[in-house]
């Protein structure tokens, strides 16, 4: 260390400019803008979107978006809960299981009849879309979480993953004409998964303050 | 009132722009981490570095205590937060404190450079305690007398920054 105890006090006490008031640029502007950039991406670069709709009407997006946008609106939420030591957190993980739930309610009844159609209508395209984007919301996501203290940087960075999965599968959904409980699973899921547990692996070094 | 009455209170009082509170908050906590950390650590030489890292992160993230929530327990986690960083580092990069070690860095490798520049590249405390023990020829415990920290952070500060001197030359060998 630099300097007694008492001096370094001393110097912390004379910046007492309030580091407050700003949470809307330092940690939701990055998730913000990881949102806008894929949505606004995909928008450009694919044609025909909701390709579904004349077949199964809205259905399909329901299912999907109602699982990506719950999923990454809980974890930005529980990014902000993780970011503030010294807070409950068990709540909020346990409530990422409902996005899950909510899947599970229309995807159980399809795997359990056999209904299992796969690898589906272009698949490579969505892993190739998964690939790409869950990195973006995931670097977004630590930035953010960067701003605030992380007292558990593996569940932080775990959760951080999973709102990169939230973007990428929001910002893909709408163009994705694949259907079915293990296209979901294979080429939403995992991915998602996937980038969770790289998150996981790597928040202790990515989220270190 | 007990301690985290008044931690709270003195936080309330810096948030309206009480320097002076802001400063008895900060020696309050800094009372409280060396008593927690002490209990953890078990004679660490480091302690008194973890004490300052921790105060630096209790500053730098104040904005994450919300307002009207108890301080003691961000402030407990933030401890413990630093500590298994800190036990991290320490498994990643253990440092056997030899006495005898120090002073075996061959001078002679030093004696084509300007040890005041190398000096400049360290870390100013470690540069500190180099220069008191090594040029100055203040023993350990009158350094560590001098800078207000115990005899042991004393030479594990001569000791990194040793070795750091030797990083440094051998790269520029």
């Amino acid at each position: 260390m630099m300097e007694r105890t008492e001096d370094l006090i001393a110097r912390l006490a004379a910046d007492t400019k309030p580091k407050s008031g700003s949470a809307m640029r330092h940690f939701i502007a990055p998730l913000l803008l990881a949102c806008v950039l894929c949505i606004g991406a995909t928008a450009l670069v694919l044609d025909d979107p909701f390709p579904t709709y004349h077949l199964r009407g809205w259905l399909p997006m329901v299912v999907k978006w109602g699982f990506s946008v719950s999923l990454l609106l809980i974890a930005g939420l529980a990014l902000h809960v993780l970011g503030r030591p010294g807070r409950p957190s068990g709540w909020i993980i346990a409530s990422l299981a409902l996005p899950l739930v909510y899947i599970g309610y229309f995807a159980l009844p399809l795997l359990l009849s056999g209904d299992l159609p796969w690898p589906g209508l272009a698949w490579e395209r969505c892993l190739i879309a998964m690939g790409i984007m869950s990195p973006v919301g995931f670097a977004a996501a630590i930035m953010a979480t960067r701003w605030l203290a992380p007292v558990d940087t593996r569940r932080a960075g775990f959760v951080a993953g999973l709102f990169g999965g939230g973007v990428a599968m929001t910002a893909y959904a709408p163009f994705c004409p694949g259907e079915g409980a293990l296209y979901f699973v294979t080429f939403y899921l995992l991915p998602i998964l996937t980038m969770a547990a790289i998150g996981w692996l790597s928040g202790p070094k990515l989220l270190r303050w | 009132m007990n301690q985290g009455d008044r931690l709270d209170l003195l936080m309330e009082a810096a948030r309206a722009g009480d320097e002076a509170a802001y400063r008895d908050f900060l020696g309050e906590a800094a009372l409280r981490l060396r008593a927690s950390l002490a209990r953890r650590m078990n004679g660490d030489a480091e302690l008194e570095d973890l004490v300052q890292e921790a105060l630096i992160a209790v500053h730098e993230k104040r904005h994450t205590l919300d307002p009207g929530r108890p301080v003691a327990p961000w402030l407990n986690a933030i401890a413990r937060y630093k500590l298994i960083d800190h036990w991290r580092r320490r498994g990643r990069n253990p440092v056997v404190l030899d006495d005898t070690a120090d002073g075996e860095v061959a001078a002679d490798g030093f004696a084509h450079v300007d040890v005041a520049t190398l000096l400049d590249q360290l870390p100013e405390a470690q540069a500190e305690a180099i220069r008191m023990t090594h040029i100055e020829g203040l023993t350990g415990a009158e350094a560590a007398d001098r800078v207000g920290i115990g005899h042991s952070a004393m030479k594990l500060r001569v000791h990194r920054g040793l070795l750091r001197l030797k990083d440094i030359v051998a790269g520029k060998a």
